[in-house]
């Protein structure tokens, strides 16, 4: 094969970041019309490579080639005139502007109005018509973006790629938060694209899905290219191995037990959202001790706000709470932390961590204050220290500076087990967790459902919110669907299947509310 | 080695380093006006150390010699201080209190009528003492209004700063100008030597010398304040919020309580600044005019990294400017103002070095 055949030649890239090196020497060839799927753990470098070639970083050493030229990518614009496209894992989309003033922005077609330039509204309607008729993405060019459901956004972020004539279309995690059968969407328009003749990297972990659409995948393990597999004559379970070094198991084993009594009880709870609206509706149900109750729904349907009004950040507007027995509905988030509820948010940089403080004092945000750290009032540096030493041996937490390590430098793994290593270690009765493996990789995705079913068999009652339902049918003994901020299903999880909870989360079914 | 490294390179130099690259800019910067000017800069530079007792000066008029300037110097410099502690505490939280200007003003306007209706009646130790004291009671409660505000309301606390700044100028200019005012000067009558706090114009060995006994408790007050930062449970509660207010609420920090202290404790500090500088520095007060000290502590807060002995480093350079300032225009017959000038440059460049200085890399 000659050298032209390669659409994308990246040699030897390096890129350090103060101490870690994230890429270390990859070099990977991308053959035109193919579907690239780059694999690897959280912190091995995936997102880092691609983001040199979108620009938005450049390499310390090392080459890239673009169509057999070499290129020096200084910035996303250069990289769109490179005809390469990226959609991020968190959209850019102005929320109140429709989809056509989305998709234009940036390079508006303009007309004239006497003197005075003006955008061609139009003209881009029409444009963007066509185009969505072309590669068969549904959309509305004259809807406004806040109203649409995320896959509708994920296919704006598509063909504003497309409208900008991008040849080369890299995507980070796309599926991370669509339902099934939106993924199965997602997947066909990939394929719809590679047969239009464009080049598709897909920067995921979900190997189900590389197996399904992917040509060739390459496997990055600590910043180092493991091996690039021909995805067709490979199995998922060799992927995995390859990618996390060791056998990783799918399915994580859990022993058949009874539960204890009811520790959570919520009593036809209603909560409202930022704009008044009753994000949750009437909500009643229990999870007993032993149990983990599994939360499916597609974003938006009130998960945040249910998590948020049982751990006291943000207020009821009417119904109860009760833990062990207790009506919490009144306590503040200290008072129902000491009562017993650990909680792991969603969002891990604005809620879970304090950024910029130490790993050794995020760790201790729920204790700090407690006399065992503190003596009247002066914190207690050496127990600090002490307790953190033996939360990161015991829950493996890795950063480059111990406990004195600013936790905003830490790769994303690493921080969500710094949070749940500070929220498990209370032992509570119960706990909460809100999306925890979202964006992890498979290596750390297992281990946090082990720790979950860990809870389960401790005895604690285990919330689990999550929009991927793999893992809420993989985890939960019972399951429960939320559709607009109503439960409109709950059943143990044996007696579903992933369709049927599939139709519950897009509200097709559900009058028999359980 | 290992030192000079982290000096340079390492995280926990970072915001010193940015301060001292703002300075460098601006002293740069001013350096270059005043040649533009057709001044020697170097010889400029050399009369602000000069003018504020650093450096010897050529001659020295009776009773005077470099400690004295260096004893005014620090007298100066005690209110900044305090101002500069005020923002930082502020800021820590991640409030911007910019009303310490007004906060200086009513603590030192009330200190002036408490003294004045008391008379002769305290010895002078405890005279001083109860100045003090009304300084940290007057600013303390101002500033904790407005963080009662902030916090019940989720009124920005610069657009309540700007008309707490107003209100307090005009009820003290209005209150002088009607019954307190000194008909020569046209300022409040002053305050009792007594219950002042700059023992100013005492004889010693031949010399004619201010002395600010409230210059000690400006730095005391650095180090307690970096303390109760950095190793109370409160300091912790208090910089958890300045960083992140979602995750102060997540960890169950009271959040209306750490508002409270912090702009509490900032306007005590507010205060303190207030009295030292109206009755110690200057021992009327002036009506019509708002201290510009108090705004100044923003850019000398932003200077010293919003660290507290950082702070004390910044009034020191800064002062050095603006007490230096009458000897360099004098020197050289440049205008007084461009002191004013450095100051402002150092400010804007503080400002942004403390935003692209604060800001650290992430991967992945």
């Amino acid at each position: 094969m000659s050298e032209q055949d390669f659409i994308v030649e990246m040699r030897g890239i390096t890129r350090r970041f103060p101490g870690i090196t994230a890429c270390d020497g990859v070099s990977i060839q991308i053959r035109k019309g193919e579907i690239y799927a780059i694999l690897g753990e959280n912190g091995a470098g995936k997102s880092t490579l691609m983001s040199m070639l979108f620009g938005m970083i450049e390499p310390d050493e090392g080459e890239i080639y673009i169509r057999g030229k070499r290129e020096r990518i200084d910035s996303p614009r250069r990289a769109t005139q490179l005809s390469i496209g990226m959609v991020h894992q968190h959209f850019c989309l102005v929320s109140n502007y429709t989809v056509a003033e989305n998709i234009i922005l940036g390079m508006e077609p303009k007309k004239k109005w006497g003197f005075f330039p003006m955008v061609d509204i139009a003209g881009a309607n029409a444009e963007v018509a066509a185009l969505s008729e072309r590669y068969g993405l549904k959309v509305n060019p004259e809807d406004v973006i806040e109203d649409l459901s995320v896959a509708t956004q994920q296919r704006v972020e598509i063909l504003k790629m497309l409208y900008r004539e991008a040849e080369i279309l890299i995507f980070d995690e796309p599926t991370a938060v669509l339902t099934p059968q939106e993924i199965l969407a997602f997947l066909n328009i990939v394929r719809g694209l590679r047969d239009q003749g464009k080049t598709v990297i897909l920067i995921t972990h979900k190997l189900e899905e590389i197996k399904q659409v992917a040509d060739r995948c390459a496997i990055l393990r600590r910043g180092k290219l493991i091996t690039v597999m021909d995805v067709s004559s490979s199995s998922t379970s060799d992927m995995a191995r390859m990618m996390v070094g060791r056998e990783v198991s799918f399915t994580t084993p859990k022993a058949p037990h009874d539960f204890g009594p009811a520790v959570l009880r919520l009593e036809n709870l209603t909560v409202g959202n930022a704009v008044g609206c009753n994000a949750v509706n009437s909500v009643s149900f229990e999870v007993r001790a032993g149990e983990v109750l599994g939360i499916a729904g597609v974003s938006g349907n009130g998960q945040n706000e249910l998590a948020d009004s049982i751990m006291g950040l943000r207020k009821s507007q009417s119904g109860k709470i009760f833990l062990n027995g207790r009506d919490i509905t009144g306590l503040s988030v200290r008072e129902r932390v000491e009562a017993g509820i650990a909680y792991i948010p969603e969002d891990r940089h604005n809620v879970g961590l304090v950024l910029d403080f130490t790993l050794r004092d995020n760790l201790m945000l729920r204790q700090y204050y407690q006399a065992k750290f503190t003596h009247r009032h002066f914190m207690d540096e050496a127990a600090f220290e002490k307790y953190g030493e033996e939360l990161i041996r015991r829950y493996d937490i890795r950063s480059n500076q111990g406990g004195a390590t600013i936790v905003r430098s830490m790769s994303g793994g690493n921080q969500q087990k710094a949070i749940i290593a500070r929220e498990l270690d209370l032992k509570t009765p119960l706990v909460v967790f809100m999306q925890p493996t979202r964006g992890l990789d498979a290596g750390a995705v297992s281990n946090i459902h082990r720790r979950i079913i860990e809870e389960r068999d401790r005895g604690a009652a285990v919330l689990l919110i999550s929009l991927d339902l793999d893992e809420i049918m993989d985890c939960s003994d019972t399951v429960a669907v939320i559709f607009g901020g109503r439960i409109s299903r709950i059943a143990p999880a044996a007696s579903l299947t992933v369709d049927e909870i599939g139709l519950y989360m897009m509200g097709v079914r559900g009058g028999e509310v359980a | 080695m290992k030192f000079l490294r982290s000096l340079f390179f390492g995280d926990r130099f970072r915001m010193l380093r940015a301060s001292f690259w703002a300075l460098l800019f601006s002293l740069a910067a001013g350096a270059l006006i005043l040649f533009l000017m057709g001044k020697n800069p170097v010889s400029a530079y050399a009369n602000l150390l000069q003018g504020a007792g650093l450096l010897p000066k050529l001659k020295y008029a009776g009773r005077q010699n470099q400690l004295t300037d260096f004893l005014s110097f620090l007298d100066a410099m005690t209110p900044m201080v305090f101002a500069s502690l005020s923002v930082a505490t502020a800021l820590r939280a991640g409030f911007f209190n910019i009303a310490v200007p007004g906060q200086m003003l009513a603590a030192g306007f009330c200190a002036h009528i408490v003294m004045a209706a008391l008379g002769d009646a305290l010895p002078s130790p405890l005279a001083k003492i109860l100045v003090l004291v009304i300084g940290i009671a007057v600013g303390a409660a101002l500033s904790a209004c407005m963080g009662w505000l902030k916090y019940r309301f989720n009124v920005n606390e610069v657009v309540t700063s700007i008309m707490l700044n107003s209100i307090v100028m005009y009820l003290v200019t209005f209150y002088i100008n009607t019954f307190y005012v000194n008909p020569i000067t046209r300022q409040s009558r002053p305050i009792s030597d007594a219950a002042r706090l700059t023992l100013s114009g005492v004889r010693w060995n031949g010399l004619k010398a201010d002395f600010a006994l409230a210059f000690p408790l400006a730095i005391l007050a650095a180090f307690l304040l970096r303390t109760f930062l950095e190793r109370t449970t409160y300091g912790f509660e208090i910089r958890a919020l300045g960083l992140s207010r979602g995750a102060a609420r997540y960890s169950g920090i009271s959040l209306g309580q750490t508002t409270l202290l912090t702009m509490a404790i900032s306007g005590a500090l507010g205060g303190l600044a207030g009295v030292a500088y109206f009755c110690g520095c200057f021992a009327s007060i002036q009506p019509g005019t708002m201290p510009g000290m108090g705004f100044d502590a923003i850019a000398v807060a932003l200077l010293g990294g919003g660290q507290p002995l950082g702070c004390v480093f910044a009034s020191f350079l800064i002062t050095i400017i603006s007490e230096g300032s009458v000897y360099m225009s004098s020197r050289l017959s440049v205008e007084p103002e461009i002191a004013s000038l450095i100051t402002s440059v150092i400010l804007i460049f503080s400002a942004c070095s403390a935003s692209f200085g604060g800001r650290r890399g992430g991967h992945d």
